[in-house]
């Protein structure tokens, strides 16, 4: 496949995300007219139909840009960073570290509402520093250790989920399995006020990072004589990364293959230099959580899917045919 | 000579009713022991050779009907989610009714086992069959489940015509609750939601014996038009519905809900009213043969939120 320049990529990523933010406004479990939605968003129409568009769809389209930009981002991050295209921003211990919060909040009974997704970022936290602790060897981060303890320390907390949801009342468990399958309905304006505060200095530091991580990928020795200090490009990244996908957890529970799969897409349609490919992969992820939420919250209307369900379902025959095509031309 | 023969005919046919029925009464009454064959929710044949003397209830719902039935005394087992009526809580707790501990059931030495009808029992059922101990496997998720397992509990434990009158007084009781509400009925139904889970929001549709309730108490589900038992919907096509009043099921009725708290739940007019109704999960959380009390329940609360007094 050949790689598209970058007036036409740039062309298809602002319709890919106009498409997005369209399907995301007009489309459904209320079944409003096109015109409603409209009318509501200049502030005209009924109460009713503006409280739907203003209070529930347009906070719920904003965070999915903004949940599946950072979830592209730390993946797109943590694949340079560990040189493994399979990272992915759970790869590291982080869903793990999540779920279990997630699940102690709900055994425990606290039933307001931002009791779970706190609950969720504080144990992502503890996750993050067991394995920032396990993976520091001698000389600085060492990616390798890095994954092992992700994987070890995610292990370790799915254990125990398991456990809780097994004696777990039925009910207790039903709200753990939910929560974990992840959605964007859950947390309204506050919850995309706080993603976005907390995003924009993670994202910028990766994005500051990001010649550092085109160097890292030529090898690590090659990266030090060109000039990058390892060491402390790894430290960043990893703490940016981690710090940001515990955020999006908390927002949005679960939600899989985004992280995964639009970095490589990116790279496949447009290249591997980071500087351009964060943005992209920002916009992208973005747009692409925005129309599979979309397709969950319509396909079966009044019935919602998990979102997760949707972008997998979409996502892996997309990914599949750019996969074959791109190897095709190689 | 005609007219006396036809009388006579019509005696004999009742006293040949009378006498059979006689006859069925006094089987029932000599051989208390004979062995009884019901087929049950999952179509198998269950056959004991005598009336079950150590049940196991592996669900609420049933563990409910064992002691409506007046059997209370013959239960060796229950779930941990078994919490009516109160003597229930002095049975042997045998754990999870899905995915049961089938040792833990076995240790009790039971003659029956009462399943609920989920996939995740197969191999339970399969378990317990092949350990020679009697399983019968029960749906209990509409008011009709109620009546048919109450009679296989009957049937199976040699009690059939209390069986019978406990549906007969079922049946009587849920026909009084909805008369009342048919007097009452002048004005269109209340539309209701109701809340099993706040995030994502999960609600009950059509095939739940609680849409059931609802109707029988004179309300609307707004989302009768889902077919199963449940379903996620969207919080939009909730506030779109615009119920009247909000029932939310809870183990914990001290505990308010607190709707409002909910991000996005304040675009529900019904949330922002206060129009929220919690149903104790004791009495509403399954169909038991407490259904018509549940009906007379909400029927009431539902009148007086109208009238401004709750």
């Amino acid at each position: 496949m050949n790689r598209l320049a970058r007036g036409p990529f740039v062309a298809a990523l602002v319709a890919a995300w106009l498409v997005a933010l369209a399907l995301g406004l007009l489309a459904g479990g209320a079944r409003l007219a096109p015109g409603a939605v409209v009318n509501a968003l200049g502030g005209g129409g009924d109460d009713a139909t503006r409280a739907i568009v203003w209070s529930l769809r347009v906070p719920r389209v904003a965070l999915g840009m903004l949940v599946g930009g950072v979830l592209a981002v730390t993946g797109a991050a943590l694949q340079a960073l560990v040189r493994n295209p399979l990272a992915d921003p759970y790869l590291l211990g982080l869903s793990g570290g999540a779920s279990l919060g997630a699940v102690v909040a709900i055994a425990l009974g606290l039933v307001s509402p931002w009791a779970v997704p706190l609950a969720a970022f504080a144990a992502s936290l503890l996750a993050i520093a067991v394995v920032y602790r396990l993976g520091r060897a001698a000389g600085g981060l060492d990616p390798h250790v890095l994954l092992l303890a992700g994987v070890v320390v995610g292990a370790f907390a799915g254990a125990i989920v398991s456990g809780l949801l097994a004696v777990g009342e039925s009910h207790q468990t039903r709200s753990a399995m939910l929560w974990l399958m992840g959605g964007l309905g859950g947390v309204g304006w506050p919850g995309v006020a706080v993603l976005a505060v907390y995003s924009v200095p993670a994202l910028a530091l990766l994005f500051v990072e990001a010649r550092a991580l085109d160097l890292l990928a030529l090898g690590e020795e090659s990266a030090q004589h060109l000039g990058v200090d390892v060491r402390r490009t790894r430290r960043r990244v990893y703490l940016a990364a981690s710090l940001l996908t515990a955020a999006a957890v908390a927002a949005a529970g679960i939600i899989g293959f985004v992280g995964l799969a639009v970095p490589h897409a990116v790279r496949m349609l447009r290249g591997q230099e980071h500087r351009a490919l964060l943005p992209s992969v920002f916009v992208l992820g973005g747009a692409f959580l925005v129309l599979a939420d979309a397709g969950a919250r319509s396909a079966f209307a009044p019935l919602e899917l998990p979102v997760g369900v949707v972008t997998a379902i979409v996502g892996v025959p997309l990914f599949a045919v750019l996969l074959r095509r791109t190897m095709a031309a190689r | 000579m005609s007219v006396s023969r036809i009388p006579r005919s019509r005696h004999i046919a009742g006293l040949v009713a009378v006498l059979a029925l006689a006859a069925c009464a006094r089987r029932e009454r000599a051989a208390p022991g004979a062995a009884s064959s019901v087929t049950d929710d999952w179509n198998r044949s269950v056959a004991l050779a005598a009336p079950a003397r150590r049940i196991v209830s592996l669900a609420p719902a049933s563990t409910e009907l064992v002691f409506a039935l007046g059997l209370g005394e013959r239960l060796v087992g229950r779930t941990t989610w078994c919490d009516y009526p109160d003597s229930a809580r002095h049975v042997p707790d045998v754990g999870n009714g899905i995915g049961p501990n089938v040792e833990a059931i076995a240790a009790q030495r039971p003659d029956l086992v009462l399943l609920y009808a989920s996939e995740a029992n197969r191999a339970a059922e399969q378990q317990l069959a092949r350990l020679g101990i009697g399983v019968a496997v029960l749906s209990l998720d509409l008011a009709a489940d109620v009546r048919r397992a109450a009679r296989t509990i009957g049937a199976l434990a040699g009690r059939a015509a209390a069986a019978d009158s406990l549906v007969i007084r079922f049946d009587t009781a849920l026909a009084a609750a909805s008369r009342r509400r048919d007097a009452s009925a002048a004005r269109p139904p209340v539309r209701v939601y109701v809340d099993v889970e706040g995030n994502p929001p999960i609600t009950i549709g059509a095939g739940s014996y609680l849409s059931e309730i609802v109707a029988a108490a004179g309300a609307r589900n707004v989302f009768d038009d889902i077919r199963g038992g449940s379903g996620i919907v969207s919080l939009e096509a909730v506030a779109r519905r615009d119920p009247d009043v909000i029932l939310v099921l809870s183990s914990d009725t001290t505990r308010a809900p607190r709707l409002e708290r909910r991000p996005g739940w304040r675009t529900i007019r019904a949330v922002r009213d206060n129009r929220v109704l919690v149903l104790d999960g004791r009495l509403y959380g399954r169909p038991s043969p407490r259904m018509p009390q549940a009906v007379r329940d909400l029927a009431e609360r539902l009148a007086r939120l109208r009238s401004g007094t709750e």
